[in-house]
């Protein structure tokens, strides 16, 4: 069954369409989620909303894109709104002045690549680690990534251009090896 | 240096970057059924306090009227004798075991919502928080903190730190963030309301949960 043929069965009220589009989604969303999060509990809270999200809005899909880059959108809304109340109250709680040394700390005093790079990661700016994550790490075209977060191919371009610039700077001594 | 790929080891660490466990489809499934399935009919689940909400009132409102009949020294005609004859040392039994019966229904019912929305808190069911219903709660524990049954200092404290518990809730905007909802849990935990009120409630008093 393909995606429109599923829509229409899932606005016609037929709850067993409602699961196999979840069935045939689910996965890469939270693949995604979880990837922006790195956190389960908030990664299932985000992934059951855009799921929510996208059963009430359904009947508003137009088409324009396929329907997995239209969850995944609405994921990432949902992810980023999360991420954003997330820091704001752990900026209240922490103070500004502090969270940047504990990042730098974190970096210096642990020498593996891995940890190196998502620490690395996790301090770019919110645009450029988006599309850093849809784009090298869960394999999302400049044409999906676009359409998801409502802007041109050519910005999510210069943005992941930015971003592996940055990440080249922060762990230039691997690079070097 | 190649800007169409992350060269390795770069590369090769990109992609574990925050590395996904499986997809726990079925904990998350259940979770939006529930929310699906409770969108559906369009009947808001507040709705389901009104029945009780309206019982405990018309038992409060009976308590007094039983009250007052049966105070000692008052003839009939004189059913709406001031309060204070009411509250006097010699005070009516009937109304107060009639309170004391409103309120334990009234914390039976507490105790009850406060069980779905720490499980809701916990799956991340956000329409079944119902702040609606805690309005309905907040509405009747205020009454009850007004009425003789609050002249039990322990009940008093209870009905106080359940004031507060269902107060954030009722507050609770309809998009609350995690945050907000950590709060909320966070409010249910501390001052053990949720234990004290099992403490309370004699096991099987109310036939009114059965809906939750």
């Amino acid at each position: 069954m393909n995606d429109r043929e599923l829509i229409g069965r899932v606005l016609a009220g037929d709850p067993g369409a409602e699961r196999a589009l979840y069935d045939a989604h689910v996965d890469r969303v939270f693949r995604l989620v979880y990837r922006m999060t790195d956190d389960l509990h908030r990664a299932q809270d985000y992934t059951q909303e855009a799921f929510i999200r996208g059963f009430r809005c359904l009947a508003g899909f137009r088409g324009d894109s396929a329907l997995s880059t239209w969850l995944c959108a609405i994921a990432v809304s949902v992810t980023l709104n999360g991420l954003r109340s997330l820091r704001r109250a752990r900026e209240r709680e922490v103070g500004l002045d502090e969270a940047p040394a504990l990042g730098v700390q974190r970096l210096e005093a642990d020498p593996d690549l891995r940890s190196r790079l998502a620490s690395a990661v996790d301090g770019l700016p919110e645009g450029y680690r988006t599309v850093f994550v849809m784009h090298d790490v869960e394999g999302y075209t400049h044409e999906e990534i676009a359409a998801s977060l409502g802007v041109q191919p050519g910005t999510s371009k210069a943005q992941l251009s930015r971003a592996r610039a940055r990440l080249r700077v922060a762990l230039a001594d691997f690079a070097r090896d | 240096m190649d800007d169409d790929h992350l060269e390795e080891p770069l590369g090769a660490a990109a992609r574990e970057y925050h590395a996904p466990p499986p997809t726990p489809r079925e904990a998350m499934w259940q979770a939006i059924e529930t929310r699906r399935r409770a969108e559906r009919p369009r009947k808001p689940a507040p709705r389901r306090w009104i029945p009780w909400a309206a019982a405990a009132t018309v038992l409060l409102a009976a308590g007094a009227a039983l009250g007052r009949l049966s105070a000692p020294g008052t003839p009939p005609g004189h059913a709406r004798a001031p309060a204070a004859a009411a509250d006097g040392a010699g005070g009516p039994r009937v109304s107060e075991a009639a309170y004391r019966i409103a309120t334990i229904e009234h914390l039976d019912q507490s105790e009850a919502f406060l069980t779905m929305v720490r499980a809701s808190l916990r799956s991340g069911d956000r329409e079944r928080l119902a702040p609606a219903a805690a309005r309905q709660l907040l509405a009747t524990n205020r009454l009850l903190l007004d009425s003789p049954a609050a002249r039990d200092s322990r009940m008093r404290l209870l009905l106080q730190d359940l004031e507060l518990v269902l107060a954030e809730i009722a507050q609770l905007p309809a998009d609350a963030t995690a945050s907000q909802r950590e709060l909320v849990g966070e409010g249910i935990e501390r001052g053990a309301v949720l234990p004290r009120l099992r403490t309370v409630v004699p096991a099987g008093t109310s036939s009114t949960r059965g809906d939750l």
